[in-house]
């Protein structure tokens, strides 16, 4: 099944008045492009292109579709303008903007902010190899997601999902506001009905009720994955994916590890966040808003003896992460 | 799991392609199916698309990931789609019954199953050489059976007059194969009769066995259609070549690799559901003013 990438439009080209100068990124839906508006503003523009579906020689510009292929590729289309509904609708700093949706070449293009900066992931990724004993700080975490959450509820009010919430997801930009991008999995809550292509999940940030077919999905939904992403921050990486904390839970055990480098209130909403039991978690981003953003005094409760030896033991059986 | 796969459906000659196909899959198991509407019948497309979807969701609903018994499993669903059709003349009163032929096969744990009703057939092939194709629920290949047991054969009959189907007034016949385990390299074949029916079973095992899927599944079905001539049949092939039981590495790309996946749905939406141009044009005019609205919104702000 394996089938060349279709090819980005090479720097030069320009498509509904915007001079592409160069590719940023390519995903399954399509490819991200810097551009330059006709008032030579920077944007990203991100043209639907679906590697699996479409084809595109070098130096064509209209993608070819097969016929076999069509109905899928227009299933897409609707989630591409699923995105660019949901981003249209919101007005926030916290949430990647959308400018302007157009068509040409027989495919759709939606022109955003250029945001420059790094995603949380870089972040993440630097700040673990230098191997101190905390990733990020922890006034750094609580600021970052007070910023996210606030976006977050927004998207919520709106009666949508994230549903790929994930630090590869949140930008960091260089005036340092903490951006929401990729809302190509959102999906509007209330059009359950017909909803048959369910949205791809990231393991490790994808709640349980993402792998069951039958799941309910809701706000609690993205708050698991919220909770996924204050773990990487702490842990530098990804939790273990649903499936394996179902079969046998370490979570727990490497949370009670990381105390007294974070604070227990930080430790405990991530462990309220990231509840199998979707009931089990905060039910709404505003008890989880609240919760994170009261903060009395941070306390840090060191390990007793006996909590350090169990530990120690978990680990000697291995598969400690 | 990890396999290859390419399916195509050709009109050929006729005003309609009331031939269907499709596949859905989990991590630890797949099903693929060829349904062929019956003309001289109401509906055709209609049949062959709800045996699909009848068959989609019923793996849907007991792949977790993989079936507990793919046979009984495939009978079932072979049968609760029958029911379907009957339930969908009825309720719309209808002289006769929508009617269609059906395979379809389950791939988990290595081994291959299949069922079907009617003359859509499933080939295996394995080093070029055919391991065994389904024989169809027709006069013709009944007649043929027979004659190997040395009973006199009376007229010759026509092929394409089968004595079941699902949407069939009686309860169809639904025959199974398997099990087969699959060795890397094999490859399955499901097909209509569009296919089959123009090309000699020798063909297509040699066209099956020589090339990439993607090329020797359009070549096959291409060379069907030529000899179909103006009138040629309504052609639809699927095949799937097996690989390995156990992916080597994880795909990089996030997309699937544990999500279930299907393309049966997604080909129901074609005949509801589809975006056409008014859709486009209409969804990037509301996305447009919505901008226009939030930046009012924000400026005022």
């Amino acid at each position: 099944m394996s089938k060349p990438k279709p090819a980005a439009l090479p720097a030069g080209t320009v498509v509904g008045g915007y001079h592409i100068v160069r590719k940023l990124a390519a995903g399954g839906f399509g490819v991200v492009y810097l551009a330059q508006d006709p008032q030579q503003q920077w944007v990203a523009l991100k043209e639907y292109l679906p590697a699996s579906l479409a084809e595109r020689a070098s130096g064509e510009l209209a993608p070819r579709v097969k016929p076999d292929k069509l109905p899928l590729y227009r299933l897409g289309l609707k989630s591409f303008f699923e995105e660019g509904r949901s981003l249209a609708q919101i007005a926030h700093p916290s949430v990647v903007s959308v400018l302007n949706f157009f068509r040409e070449n027989e495919t759709v293009y939606m022109v955003m902010n250029y945001l420059q900066g790094d995603t949380l992931q870089d972040f993440v990724i630097t700040a673990r190899d230098l191997k101190r004993e905390k990733v990020l700080r922890e006034s750094t975490i609580r600021s970052l997601f007070d910023e996210i959450l606030r976006g977050l509820r927004i998207v919520h009010q709106h009666k949508m999902l994230h549903l790929d919430i994930k630090p590869a997801n949140i930008f960091i930009t260089n005036d340092n506001r903490a951006v929401m991008l990729d809302f190509g999995a959102a999906r509007e809550v209330l059009t359950k009905e017909g909803d048959f292509v369910r949205p791809m999940y990231t393991p490790g940030f994808a709640a349980p009720e993402m792998y069951r077919r039958d799941g309910a999905l809701g706000p609690w939904t993205d708050i698991y994955a919220i909770g996924a992403c204050l773990y990487a921050c702490m842990h530098g990486y990804p939790p273990s994916d649903a499936p394996t904390r179902i079969d046998k839970d370490r979570l727990d055990a490497t949370l009670a590890r990381m105390r007294s480098t974070y604070s227990d209130n930080l430790l405990e909403v991530t462990q309220w966040c990231m509840a199998l039991d979707p009931l089990s978690r905060p039910q709404s981003v505003f008890a989880l808003h609240k919760e994170l953003a009261h903060e009395s005094e941070r306390r840090y409760s060191t390990l007793s003896l006996a909590d350090r030896i169990k530990l120690q033991l978990e680990s000697l059986k291995g598969g400690a992460r | 799991m990890r396999f290859g796969l390419y399916q195509l459906s050709r009109k050929g000659g006729r005003a309609k392609n009331e031939d269907r196909m499709g596949y859905c899959y989990t991590r630890a198991s797949g099903l693929f199916a060829v349904a062929d509407g019956m003309g001289g019948h109401p509906e055709g497309e209609v049949a062959a698309q709800m045996a699909l979807q009848t068959l989609a969701a019923s793996f849907q609903r007991d792949a977790r990931p993989a079936l507990a018994q793919p046979v009984a499993h495939l009978e079932d669903a072979l049968l609760a789609a029958h029911h379907q059709l009957l339930r969908y003349a009825t309720e719309r009163a209808l002289i006769d019954t929508p009617r269609t032929t059906a395979v379809a096969c389950v791939i988990q744990n290595q081994t291959v199953h299949w069922a079907y009703c009617g003359d859509s057939r499933l080939y295996l092939v394995r080093h070029g050489r055919l391991l065994v194709h389904t024989r169809d629920h027709s006069y013709s290949q009944l007649q043929e059976s027979l004659s190997r047991l040395a009973v006199p054969g009376g007229q010759p009959v026509n092929r394409s007059v089968l004595f079941t189907c699902l949407g069939s007034p009686g309860r169809p016949i639904i025959d199974i194969g398997g099990p087969i385990t699959l060795q890397t390299g094999d490859r399955l074949l499901l097909c209509s009769d569009g296919l089959w029916a123009t090309l000699k079973d020798e063909e297509i095992v040699s066209g099956l066995s020589q090339r990439t899927l993607a090329e020797a599944v359009p070549a096959l079905v291409d060379e069907a259609l030529r000899r179909g001539g103006a009138r040629a049949d309504n052609t639809t092939a699927l095949a799937i070549e097996w690989e390995a039981q156990h992916a080597a590495t994880p795909a990089r790309d996030d997309l699937d690799d544990d999500s279930f996946a299907s393309t049966i749905q997604a080909s129901l939406e074609t005949d509801s559901v589809a975006l056409d141009e008014a859709d486009i044009e209409r969804s990037i005019r509301e996305i447009n003013e919505a901008i226009a609205r939030s930046h009012t919104r924000r400026g005022r702000t």
